[in-house]
């Protein structure tokens, strides 16, 4: 048997890899490619302590979207649940054993890494609904029991991670679940609905003090950001000055005067677009939105020539979640979008992101490779 | 491959709702290039400035303070290296830890603390604050190696004012200080008052240092500093169009060695001094001028202060010691401490007589005593001088001869003659408050009691205490000094201290003729050569030694503080058995060399009990001092030749050696 099946997995695994999605790998690569550079410029020209270890992690990263990728895509689709509940308990295990780390315990540390179980759980939350809607029929996506379900799906670790506090994370999970729920077809009146009562709730929660100060003056500095220079408006402010300053052709690279004079706070993270559209300018700053797209548009492409409805929804949640991820993250530097802590996915320093952006990608090269596949369907109801 | 029709349906619905997605998604990203667009073209000019603005600020440098030459170009004020560490408020995480971080290193005082705390309560927080200056080149050491890991501090070597000769100069180049807050708020010009706040700026406070202070103090030039957003600088560009200008020089007619000499000659106990009182200071002034010029060579004072202390600032006990003590040696004595003349004064009484037509060979009795139409005055002579010419009494210093010549005189024509010969009034000499004396005169009476009318009438008792330079005259050691060279010269000499502003050389003035004739004040030069060079003069110890080749004249002084006091017995107490305060002072006038006058000079002894003993001698040595040199032979410098060497080392250390 084993003899037999060697040559042939080997056989199996070259024929994966070179039927990946090579566009995809591409964009991927040149935007970490820019994150590489934007990186090592926030260094004033220095490898370490950034540029260096992304360009690695970029590396590893990309066999673990390989290795995701060349996976079939029935294996996902059977660890959907299990992924899920894997990282609703390392959500429900944070608070007792997580690391504090300002002023919020959202990380846990397996020795040699810590990871962010919000981040696997963005990746998990997809697969579990892709998985649910996969099993289900259609007409029963938009009846109350059937559509009460994935609801509680995503507010469950919604919750846990609003309570960690990590604001931009619970309403990036809760933005994916909404978008898996109406990609699967749920009735706009039903949504209507639905969303006039999470907007009611919402205000009531913010009134009844549920929300941290710092988080309800972070969402709204971005209002007037000029009105309290060196209070929370005050990153913002700089961050718009450095980009404004950059011009059409910006002022050129590692020429950037407001980067290089530190008045910018997490320039290697959350604020790592501002330096680029500093040093390159509009055009700059453009071109690196244009990769964004592209890449969202390969995932479009590929959820639509998907015949399984679980990669459909699956590359399809994980795009969307990769573009709110860039406009949540680009619209807060300008002024946009309250000031969340997203980072601009494989540009800002971060393994846990990278790792879960690429594994996300992975599953996406998964459903490329399987696009054909109808056999992974399962007729029965829930499962 | 067959797929379940409700597969269709939902395919279709979900490439509807991808689209659409796709469609939000796409339109989003226009709406984030739009926002991109609108910073980065269309409001690219205000950030670019908000940009600038952030990056450049505008400081403020401090000129470098003109520097004060002597008349042969040696510096009495300087400018040197000060090693000091500064706080930026806003850089530091308080201004109580940073102070107690500096404490790992340099001793702190409370009133240290108390002032850095309550500047920086006062300055804006970008203004440092200096924790600690002119610190030794060791502490300094320390301290720059750790500033740049203690935030907000920095070492830093700045410029302060030096005063090479301490002490010695003290009352001729005043001091600079810290401005106050009220010199602060008198400034309308943004630009002087942030220069006022700068650390390490320093303003004229007294003497030549506040007249000229405006001039000294230069220009303020301006840099622009790149700073990142926590306030520190990290490059700095000076404007090119605005350097900072140092301030104009001031050259001075003062000779340093001279100077120096004085102060030390002055300083020293006399003999006839209690023997438990050789350790205290010696109170008083001495004054040296050329009398053609009225260029002051000497201006010595004591006991002094020294002007680097107060530029530094002293403890208020420091203050209170120098403000209290009986030496006062706060006082600047040339100028702002007034003496009875004593006997110095009778030569204007023998002039104001020879004017009225007095015989100056008339021989007049003294026994002793006289009765001046009230009561009996004493000659100081108990047993009497006998018969006395002019020349005679002022070689014995008669009292009653000068009694007798003002029984015919009017008071009103000996106090036009002390103005004629420079007493009663001021001098501008860039020094500051000066004091005017007093000429007293029927006028100044009815000033003086001008609410109490019956005390107006001027006695004739009155006239006779003023003709031996008693009662209400008072006079400075300048206008002693002045007065001196214009017996030497009959010429109306006026003294000046500063001989050059910037480049500008001031002209001196021919003096006008005093119009007093020449056989009037060449009895009063007999007489003044008899008091030093005749035998029974009363200052023959005070004639310059032979070997310098000429000779002085001179007249003693020794002003009554007190009435005369006498014990139970109703003997009288000899002055050198008073309490300190209460002895006569001593005071001493001359003019050499004799025979073709060039230098005058006037030296008080506060309570040296008598000019001859006290004031006498001293005299003598800064007289000799200065023939011996005769610096108004010697070419002066001028603006352009730059400082010369320092003074001899030696001449300098003899200063600082003295309290």
């Amino acid at each position: 048997m084993v003899a037999l099946t060697l040559p042939e997995r080997r056989f199996g695994i070259r024929k994966s890899i070179s039927s990946l999605h090579w566009t995809l790998v591409c964009l991927l690569a040149l935007i970490a490619l820019v994150g590489v550079a934007t990186l090592y410029s926030v260094a004033e020209g220095s490898w370490t302590p950034w540029a260096g270890r992304h360009a690695i992690r970029f590396a590893l990263a990309l066999v673990a979207m390989t290795v995701v990728g060349i996976t079939p895509l029935r294996v996902w689709l059977q660890l959907s649940y299990p992924a899920y509940f894997f990282a609703l308990g390392l959500l429900f295990l944070v608070p007792f054993i997580g690391e504090v780390n300002m002023g919020a315990r959202r990380w846990i540390d397996f020795g040699p890494i810590t990871v962010q179980p919000s981040e696997i759980m963005k990746i998990a939350l997809v697969m579990a609904l892709a998985r649910y809607y996969h099993g289900l029929e259609f007409k029963r996506v938009s009846n109350p029991i059937y559509f009460t379900i994935p609801i509680f799906m995503v507010m469950l670790p919604v919750a846990l991670v609003f309570q960690q506090p990590d604001l931009g994370t619970a309403l990036l999970l809760l933005a994916t679940g909404f978008c898996i729920i109406l990609l699967a077809g749920l009735s706009w009146k039903v949504t209507i609905l639905g969303a006039i009562a999470g907007a009611i709730g919402a205000i009531t929660a913010i009134q009844s003090g549920f929300l941290k100060e710092y988080q309800i003056k972070r969402l709204t500095a971005f209002m007037d950001p000029a009105a309290d220079p060196l209070g929370s408006g005050y990153h913002l402010q700089q961050s718009k000055i450095a980009l404004g300053s950059g011009g059409v052709v910006g002022k050129g690279y590692m020429e950037g005067t407001q980067s290089q004079l530190k008045f910018l706070p997490e320039m290697h993270t959350d604020f790592i677009f501002t330096i680029f559209g500093e040093d390159f300018g509009l055009i700059g700053a453009v071109g690196l939105l244009a990769l964004y797209l592209m890449v969202f548009i390969v995932g479009m492409n590929i959820a639509m020539r998907a015949r399984s409805h679980f990669g459909r929804l699956l590359t399809m949640g994980i795009s969307m979640t990769f573009v709110m991820y860039v406009l949540i993250n680009t619209g807060m530097v300008m002024g946009l979008a309250p000031v969340v802590g997203v980072p601009l996915p494989l540009v800002s320093n971060g393994g846990t992101v990278m790792f879960a952006v690429m594994i996300a990608f992975g599953l996406v090269q998964a459903t490329w490779i399987c696009r054909d596949q109808d056999t992974l369907r399962t007729t029965t109801g829930l499962n | 491959m067959r797929l379940e029709p409700f597969d269709t349906q939902r395919h279709m619905v979900f490439s509807r709702r991808a689209t659409l997605f796709g469609g939000v998604v796409s339109l989003m990203f226009v709406g984030v290039s739009g926002r991109l667009y609108q910073l980065q073209v269309r409001e690219y000019e205000d950030y670019r400035n908000l940009a600038e603005d952030n990056r450049f600020n505008q400081r403020v440098i401090i000129p470098l303070r003109g520097e004060i030459y002597d008349r042969f170009g040696v510096k009495l004020a300087t400018n040197k290296q000060n090693f000091r560490v500064l706080l930026i408020p806003e850089e530091a995480e308080s201004v109580v830890k940073s102070i107690a971080q500096v404490e790992q290193f340099i001793p702190l005082t409370e009133a240290q603390e108390r002032r850095i705390l309550r500047q920086a309560k006062r300055n804006s927080a970008f203004t440092p604050i200096e924790i600690a200056g002119n610190l030794p080149w060791d502490d300094f050491a320390k301290l720059n190696f750790k500033a740049p890991s203690l935030p907000g501090l920095r070492a830093e070597v700045g410029e302060t004012r030096d005063y090479p000769f301490g002490e010695a100069a003290a009352f001729i180049s005043g001091y600079v200080g810290a401005p106050s807050d009220r010199d602060f708020d008198q400034q309308s010009d943004e630009k002087t008052k942030l220069l006022f706040r700068q650390p390490g700026f320093r303003l004229g406070i007294q003497g030549l240092e506040r007249t000229y202070d405006e001039k000294l103090r230069g220009q303020a030039g301006s840099k622009t500093v790149q700073v990142n957003a926590h306030g520190r600088v990290i490059e700095e560009y000076p404007n090119k169009e605005d350097e900072p200008v140092q301030g104009s020089s001031l050259g001075l007619t003062i000779d340093a060695e001279l100077q120096v000499e004085a102060m030390r000659i002055l300083a020293e106990p006399w003999d006839r001094i209690p023997e438990d009182e050789k350790d205290k200071p010696v109170s008083g002034a001495a004054v040296v001028m050329d009398v053609l010029t009225g260029d002051i060579l000497i201006f010595a004072s004591t006991p002094a202060f020294d002007p680097n202390d107060l530029n530094v600032g002293v403890s208020t006990d420091g203050w209170n010691d120098l403000k209290n003590s009986p030496y006062k040696p706060l006082l600047n004595k040339p100028i702002n401490a007034t003496y009875p003349p004593g006997s110095t004064f009778k030569m204007l009484t023998a002039l104001t007589a020879l004017e009225k037509g007095a015989n100056a060979e008339r021989r007049i009795r003294c026994t002793g005593k006289i009765w001046g139409g009230d009561r009996f005055y004493n000659c100081w002579k108990t047993k009497g001088h006998g018969n006395l010419d002019m020349v005679d009494s002022v070689k014995h210093s008669c009292d009653v001869y000068y009694w007798a010549l003002a029984q015919q005189m009017e008071i009103d024509d000996l106090a036009a003659m002390a103005r004629k010969f420079g007493l009663g009034q001021t001098y501008d000499l860039g020094l500051g408050t000066q004091q005017e004396g007093t000429i007293p005169d029927r006028a100044w009476k009815k000033r003086y009691y001008r609410s109490t009318p019956a005390q107006q009438t001027w006695f004739p008792g009155e006239t006779l205490s003023v003709a031996i330079g008693q009662g209400s005259v008072k006079t400075t050691p300048l206008q002693l000094a002045v007065m001196t060279a214009r017996f030497a010269t009959g010429k109306a000499v006026m003294p000046r201290m500063v001989r050059s502003e910037g480049d500008l050389i001031q002209p001196v003035e021919a003096p006008a003729d005093l119009g007093v004739p020449k056989e009037h004040l060449d009895i009063i030069r007999q007489g003044m050569f008899e008091v030093c060079n005749a035998p029974g003069g009363t200052a023959t110890r005070s004639a310059l030694p032979s070997e310098l080749g000429t000779k002085v004249s001179g007249k003693t002084g020794t002003s009554q503080v007190t009435a005369l006091q006498y014990d139970e017995k109703g003997k009288r107490i000899p002055n050198e058995k008073l309490p300190w305060n209460r002895r006569d002072h001593a005071l001493f006038v001359s003019y050499a060399p004799y025979d073709n006058p060039r230098y005058a000079c006037a030296v008080v002894v506060e309570h040296g009990s008598s000019g001859s003993r006290a004031a006498g001698p001293k005299a003598r040595d800064i007289m000799a001092k200065v023939i011996e040199k005769n610096p108004a032979a010697m070419a002066a410098w001028s603006p352009g030749m730059g400082p010369v060497s320092q003074m001899p080392k030696s001449a300098a250390d003899k200063t600082s050696g003295e309290g």
